[in-house]
């Protein structure tokens, strides 16, 4: 059945204050279409319905309604009807009088006015409500009032911008049902703004993804979930691993250092590829009927399914030593304010970036009051610190001058490189006293500070890659004079699997999916 | 939190003292004989009794209601499409705007008015311009023309800052809907801009008409000696004839006349509004 | 359409500036004319500012009106926020309650308001003056500043307070560093409107104040009879305060946000902090300002003397003379009738001298208010006028010394009237419908009653209720058939210009009238006049009689007197001043206005009688109403 175009855009762009908010969209929507417009705020979606609805004007391009070129045309001659964000409900109005509102601007006769009304509240089973106060309504009800108000008018396009954002969230699922059952009674076509793919999914009959004021994919929902055109679609849809790949070949795909066979291609020879595969398409089988191993690291049971997190490439760490040594904390002459800091090692490459503030952080100096117990701030720092290997004393004093001096070790600080995970992990030894690891609240973050553990991304110095860190002692019974490992690592490649079936946690498991599951797209900047 | 209620208490105190026990001083003078004294309380209609027979006290009444009435109309007509077109502009130009009206207001009053004494005189500027174009030299100081045009200059930006801001707190997606629903610009104002502003109308009228009503040196510097509303009346029982029970029977009638002709007005403008509905829905939002 | 509804607007939104700002450009405009004329620009002069600034009146108006209202503003702020905070904590029916109560002064007609005070200042007998009117001002501003803090105070989230306390603050701490920030643009807001109001503010002043405080609202009244040039003069530098004012209100928010961008993080504490200040600092500074004095050695040095007169009566030239002689300051009130001069003066209000007129010195002597003076005292009784001793009022001079003298009379415009009419007529003049429309009446109820009752025929001291009754009705009719304008000082400028026929004038004035103007002249009906005097008296609860002597004697003092009739007008008590005065190369040499007419048996002086005094009262104000209802 060949379906008759109501709306054409034709290559629409819009700016605002010189930001390009819609990047020359064309779009077609059919008669009788339930179409929406999906995408993350500030994506252009709610753009594109002002610019059809009459409210703005497109910088460039043209709206075509019906065969007829509409751009210039004013709000109120426009075949179409809006559902306002807010609802726009007019407060000074009754719910009939709201209602009613475009019918009378048309000058219908009165009984022909009241006939349409109440078909209207009938529509939206809202009879009896015509002489309520539209301020005391309901959110639901207001919706519902603020759709009779637009359908009343017959138009054969109905926008909603976000109609339902306002709702919570038991009313916006009976919404979106209702909204559904209105445009199939009614039979006109509706365009449906929203940022929540799950209302996508379930009311639309077409859905365009959106972003950054471009169109990424229009389709069923169906298409959509299953054939993401791209990583931004299968990421804002659903959820999604995505790994980095190579399409060797049509049909070849290389990913975790493996081939696997997949039904895309059409791709260059070794191009380097994103692969999705949707956690409730891989199946967790025993390790020697897997295409990939792993590790199961977490379950979490989600209600309907568990969802699962297989490790099937493992981080990197890097292990260092803690000394433990006796407090050496200077005191004044007086004996009214103490002082102390810790010798610590930088990288030479990181000299540069050694400012008061970061001395007194890696040395974790403080002085404080004997009395009160009070801190009192650092006044003075003196140090000269070059970026060459070396030992560099420095002197930390109070306002009333109680001195302590330390040293700074610069060293070549030799790091760990994991090329298959693709990062880089650094930590250096470092002195603590046993008050000072007693009194830290926050310990595992502490230690990160005093080691001044960093992880990177290989491909890119300045990504940081999250550092968990690792102890066997406890900290309540350290002891001086004694050295403990410390251990800081990443986590590896994970997959986010979704299955009804329950795992153990630290099981090493297969992982298991078909050829038409890998979905392989281009690598495109979005 | 009770700590903090007990803030309230030195305040509570101030009212009752300075804005209750006046206001019962009044009252209480209007019900008494002649002479001031609370001891020798007697009460007496007398005084009320004289201005409600009296046709004199009466027509200066009603005059001091007319010409308030006068001045609140003429300030609404010119008031509502000043504040519409001020409310239309680009922001900076709005804001420049409103700072415009508001700057007058900051000045005196009284010098303000003084400064139309000269303006209106049959040799001053005003004159001079009508005899320009021709209309010959009108002696408008002294007259209720006078004092109309004083009044107007005095509260026009109350209105306008009172409509203005109705307009501006106006959500614009209702000026959407309306389009949007088939109303043309004439159709959208009649049927949504106008009814929604009603609020900032009715503050507009209040603060016209209240003290339009009760102003006493607006007739005095610019009407001329002859010139008598209602404020000039209590005046002139106060500082003049020393009638202070009279005096206050009178400030009763007017406070009791304005507070009817306010609560008539909030009246219609629940009727018209009911309830705070705009609010209701941006709450939810 | 939509562009012609522009063009619309833009041309009504220029014509109303203009019309918001015509007023206030051609006062500043005429701030700086050299001649008196409200209406012909001259040539530049800053000769008004020059009289500005001598004038101890103006500037010590401003000082009331800027310290007055800096004071209010600070004071009600602070409250008003505290008690906007308290208020919202609360019970509901306290806040409802106390929401209806703060409406009172913002809903009720002002004049109520002001009444409300007046009588309660009253009733505890606090003395009115600075402080009333400054409790006054602070007691109407308090409720603007609640109603623009409540919202803020309401809208804030009614955790903050419980997580500062459960932070570790105190309930002070809590407030100062975590409430009041956040509705900090609401007490600014507030702040402003409270200093509006209580700048612009004259009902509630005109009735609280006392004891010679006046601010400039008062003033620009009291002063606006006569034209008065200084007045725009001193409006000028009002426009400048507030335009500096409102331009650093404007422009200081911005300069710190610019400011705050560069320096982040950094808090906007001092932002309240800088504005305390500079209100603290002009506080301080108009308090030294105003308090500053000369501290030579002196008779009567740092005395006051409270002198209350009628308005424009007093050479200021002979005050300062008096104060530089004495080292005192000469703090004056003034007062549009001898009867409102009595409500103040009967309601316990001191002043170490009055000048009322004659019949009300009776009044004042048979109630009891005045001093015997000690004639030991007064060195200025020989060189007066026979003329103003022994009169009936107070025949042996026990009470009173006299200070001008005059009758009352027609001036007219020559040109315009015929003095064959004023002869046939006498005071029928004022009902010859030639004139109609172009008289003046002066607003006094004896004045007028004089003339109906001189032209009927009857004393001007009568007590027959159908002979008051007559007069009455002879000037109702007067008012309702002969559109005749009822003025009180306006009428000595206007006739100057000649801008009507006739009026009716007290010779004083007319003297400076036809000093003026030489077109008008001046004319003393046949049927008789009233002969008056005004007279220094001391009141009993006088706080400082010696110097109120030393002042008497220094005005009645040749030079003196001299100078002070010389600039008034009227005509002097001392004998030697009214003659050279009148005399060739006296100031208003061969005036006749100057010298009151003394013989005719038709002439009389009123006499005080309460049963009169308040039925005349009576007629005056409904004859007043009947030509405002005639319009």
């Amino acid at each position: 059945m060949e379906r008759k175009k109501i709306i054409e855009f034709r290559n629409i762009t819009k700016s605002f204050d010189k930001q390009i908010t819609l990047k020359g969209v064309n779009l077609d929507i059919y008669e009788n279409e339930f179409v929406t417009l999906l995408g993350p705020s500030g994506c252009g979606k709610t753009t594109l319905l002002r610019i059809l609805g009459g409210f703005l004007k497109a910088d460039e391009g043209s709206v075509i309604f019906d065969g007829q070129e509409i751009s210039d045309k004013p709000p109120y001659e426009r075949e179409l009807n809006t559902v306002f964000q807010k609802y726009a409900l007019f407060p000074h109005l009754s719910v009939y009088e709201n209602i009613a509102f475009g019918l009378k601007i048309k000058k219908l006769s009165k009984d022909v006015i009241d006939q349409k009304v109440m078909k209207m509240l009938k529509l939206i089973s809202m009879e009896g409500f015509e002489n309520k106060n539209i301020t005391l309504l309901s959110g639901g009800q207001q919706q519902r009032v603020a759709i009779a108000r637009a359908l009343v008018n017959e138009p054969k396009v109905l926008l909603l911008d976000e109609p339902l954002a306002a709702l919570d969230l038991k009313l916006r699922k009976e919404m979106q049902y209702e909204l559904k059952r209105i445009q199939q009674e009614v039979g006109i076509t509706f365009i449906f703004v929203t940022h929540d793919q799950e209302e996508a999914l379930t009311m639309s009959d077409k859905i365009v993804v959106m972003n950054k004021g471009e169109i990424q994919q229009i389709g069923t929902p169906e298409e959509i979930y299953n054939e993401p055109a791209n990583t931004y679609v299968a990421n804002f849809i659903g959820e999604s691993n995505i790994l980095p790949g190579i399409m060797l070949d049509d049909y070849k795909v290389r990913f975790d250092d493996k081939v696997f066979e997949c039904v895309d291609y059409g791709f260059k020879e070794n191009e380097p590829v994103d692969v999705v595969i949707r956690p409730e398409d891989i199946d967790i089988v025993p390790v020697e009927q897997g295409k990939m191993t792993g590790e199961v690291l977490s379950v979490l049971f989600k209600g309907v399914h568990y969802e699962i997190i297989v490790e099937t490439v493992p981080g990197t760490k890097v292990t260092v030593n803690m000394n433990v040594i006796r407090s050496l904390e200077e005191t004044s002459a007086d004996g009214t304010e103490k002082i102390n800091a810790n010798n610590f090692y930088v990288d030479v490459e990181d000299v540069g970036a050694l400012d008061e503030k970061e001395i007194i952080a890696r040395s974790n100096a403080m002085a404080w009051d004997t009395e009160t117990d009070e801190y009192i701030s650092i006044a003075n720092i003196e140090c000269e610190v070059l970026p060459e290997i070396g030992q560099y004393p420095v002197k930390f004093s109070t306002p009333k001058g109680t001195t302590v001096e330390r040293i700074i070790s610069v060293v070549n600080q030799p790091f760990v490189k994991n090329e298959k995970a693709g990062e880089g992990i650094m930590a250096f030894n470092f002195v603590k006293s046993v008050d000072e690891i007693l009194e830290s609240q926050t310990l595992d973050t502490d230690i990160k500070t005093w080691a001044n553990a960093q992880g990177w991304k290989l491909s890119d110095e300045n990504q940081s890659v999250d550092i968990s860190v690792d102890y066997d002692f406890d900290p309540e019974k350290i002891k001086e004079g004694k050295v403990y490992k410390i251990t800081f690592w990443t986590t590896g490649r994970e997959f986010k699997i979704h299955t009804t079936d329950f795992t153990e946690v630290g099981k090493e498991v297969g992982l298991n999916f078909f050829p038409e599951d890998i979905h392989v797209m281009s690598r495109k900047a979005y | 939190m009770k700590k903090f209620s007990n803030l309230a208490i030195p305040y509570i105190a101030w009212a009752a003292m300075m804005l209750i026990f006046p206001m019962l001083l009044i009252a209480m003078y209007s019900f008494t004989e002649q002479g001031n004294s609370i001891v020798s309380f007697s009460f007496t209609l007398d005084h009320y009794k004289k201005f409600f027979t009296d046709p004199d006290f009466l027509i200066v009444l009603w005059r001091s209601l007319w010409i308030a009435l006068k001045t609140t109309l003429i300030c609404l007509l010119l008031g509502y499409p000043l504040a519409y077109f001020i409310a239309k502009s680009e922001e900076k130009v709005q804001n420049t705007l409103v700072l415009m009206v508001t700057i007058p207001m900051w000045i005196n009053m009284l010098v303000r008015t003084y400064a139309w004494i000269g303006l209106l005189s049959p040799d001053g500027l005003f004159s001079m311009i009508l005899g320009f174009w021709g209309l010959g030299e009108v002696d408008i100081l002294y007259t209720e023309a006078s004092v109309l045009i004083g009044m107007i200059y005095n509260f026009l930006p109350f209105m306008i800052l009172q409509i203005n801001t109705s307009l501006c707190k106006m959500d614009n997606s209702l000026l959407e809907a309306s389009a949007d629903l088939g109303g043309n610009q004439v159709q959208t104002f009649v049927r949504v801009i106008l009814p929604l502003s009603v609020p900032g109308i009715i503050n507009g009228i209040t603060l016209v008409f209240l003290p339009a009503v009760s102003s006493f040196f607006i007739p005095k510097l610019l009407g001329g000696g002859q010139y008598f509303l209602i404020g000039n009346l209590i005046e002139n029982q106060f500082i003049t004839v020393g009638e202070w029970n009279f005096g206050s029977a009178i400030s009763m009638i007017m406070a009791i006349i304005m507070m009817l002709l306010m609560m008539a007005v909030r009246n219609v403008e629940l009727k018209n509004e009911g309830g705070k509905g705009k609010k209701v829905t941006n709450e939810e939002g | 359409m939509k562009k012609d509804k522009r063009i619309f607007g833009k041309i009504l939104m220029t014509l109303l500036i203009i019309f918001f700002y015509l007023p206030i450009v051609y006062m500043i405009v005429f701030s700086f004319n050299e001649g008196k004329s409200l209406t012909s620009f001259t040539g530049f002069s800053l000769r008004w500012y020059e009289h500005m600034l001598k004038s101890r009146d103006m500037m010590s108006a401003l000082y009331t009106t800027f310290s007055v209202a800096l004071l209010a503003t600070l004071i009600s702020t602070v409250a008003g926020t505290i008690a906007a905070i308290g208020l919202s904590k609360s019970k509901k029916i306290v806040r409802d309650i106390m929401e209806q109560v703060d409406n009172l002064p913002i809903m009720n007609p002002e004049i109520v308001t002001a009444i409300g005070f007046m009588l309660l200042f009253i009733t505890f007998k606090v003395e009115k003056g600075y402080v009333t009117m400054l409790l006054a001002h602070i007691a109407f501003c308090i409720p603007y500043v609640i109603l623009s803090v409540m919202p803020k105070v309401r809208s804030l989230d009614p955790n903050l307070a419980d997580a500062a306390l459960d932070l570790g603050a105190t309930p002070l701490q809590a407030l100062t560093k975590v409430i009041v920030p956040q509705i900090a643009p609401g007490i600014l807001s507030g702040a402003l409107i409270a200093f509006t109001m209580s700048v612009d503010d004259f009902i509630i002043s005109y009735f609280v104040t006392g004891g010679g405080v006046k601010n400039l609202s008062i003033m620009v009244y009291t002063m606006s009879k006569r034209v008065n040039p200084s007045i725009n003069a001193v409006s000028t530098l009002v426009v400048v305060i507030i335009t500096i004012a409102l331009l650093v209100i404007n422009i200081i928010p911005s300069v710190l946000a610019k400011r705050q961008q560069s320096e982040k993080k950094r808090r906007p504490l001092w932002v309240p902090a800088l504005c305390t200040a500079c209100v603290l600092s002009g506080v301080i500074a108009f308090v030294i300002l105003g308090t500053n004095k000369d501290s030579q050695q002196y008779p009567f040095y740092g005395q006051e003397l409270y002198l209350y007169l009628p308005g424009e009566y007093i050479n200021e030239e002979v005050v300062e003379s008096f104060e530089e002689v004495t080292g005192a300051t000469v703090i004056m009130e003034n007062f549009d009738s001898n009867e409102q001069m009595y409500i103040k003066v009967a309601n316990g209000e001191s002043f170490d001298i009055l000048i009322p007129s004659d019949y009300m010195i009776e009044r004042l002597i048979s109630e009891g208010y005045l001093q015997e003076l000690d004639h030991s005292q007064l060195t200025c009784m020989d060189v007066l006028d026979p003329a103003v001793l022994h009169q009936g009022y107070d025949y042996d001079n026990t009470y009173s010394v006299p200070y001008f003298w005059g009758t009352v009379g027609i001036v007219y415009d020559k040109t315009k009237v015929s003095v064959e009419d004023l002869e046939t007529q006498g005071y029928a003049v004022f009902l010859n419908q030639k004139y109609k429309g172009d008289i003046y009446l002066y607003d006094s109820e004896r004045d007028a009653f004089m003339m109906a009752l001189k032209n009927l025929g009857y004393s001007m001291n009568t007590e027959s209720e159908e002979e008051l009754k007559a007069a009455y009705e002879w000037l109702v009719t007067c008012v309702q058939t002969m559109e005749p304008e009822i003025v009180t000082d306006e009428i000595i400028d206007n006739m100057a210009q000649a801008r009507k026929a006739l009026g009716l004038v007290y010779s004083g004035d007319a003297t400076y009238i036809v000093s003026e103007n030489e077109n008008v002249g001046f004319y003393l009906p046949e049927e008789g006049t009233n002969r008056w005097y005004d007279s220094m008296v001391i009141p009993q609860n006088a706080e400082n009689v010696p110097l109120a002597y030393a002042f008497m004697n220094y005005i009645s003092t040749y030079q003196h007197a001299y100078d002070n009739s010389a600039y008034v007008g009227y005509t002097s008590p001392n004998l030697q001043a009214k003659e050279d005065m009148y005399a060739s190369g006296g100031d208003y040499e061969g005036i006749e206005a100057y010298i009151p007419r003394m013989g005719n048996s038709n002439d009389e002086i009123f006499h005080f009688n309460l049963d009169t005094k308040k039925i005349i009262g009576n007629l005056w104000s409904k004859v007043k109403i009947a030509a405002s209802n005639a319009e």
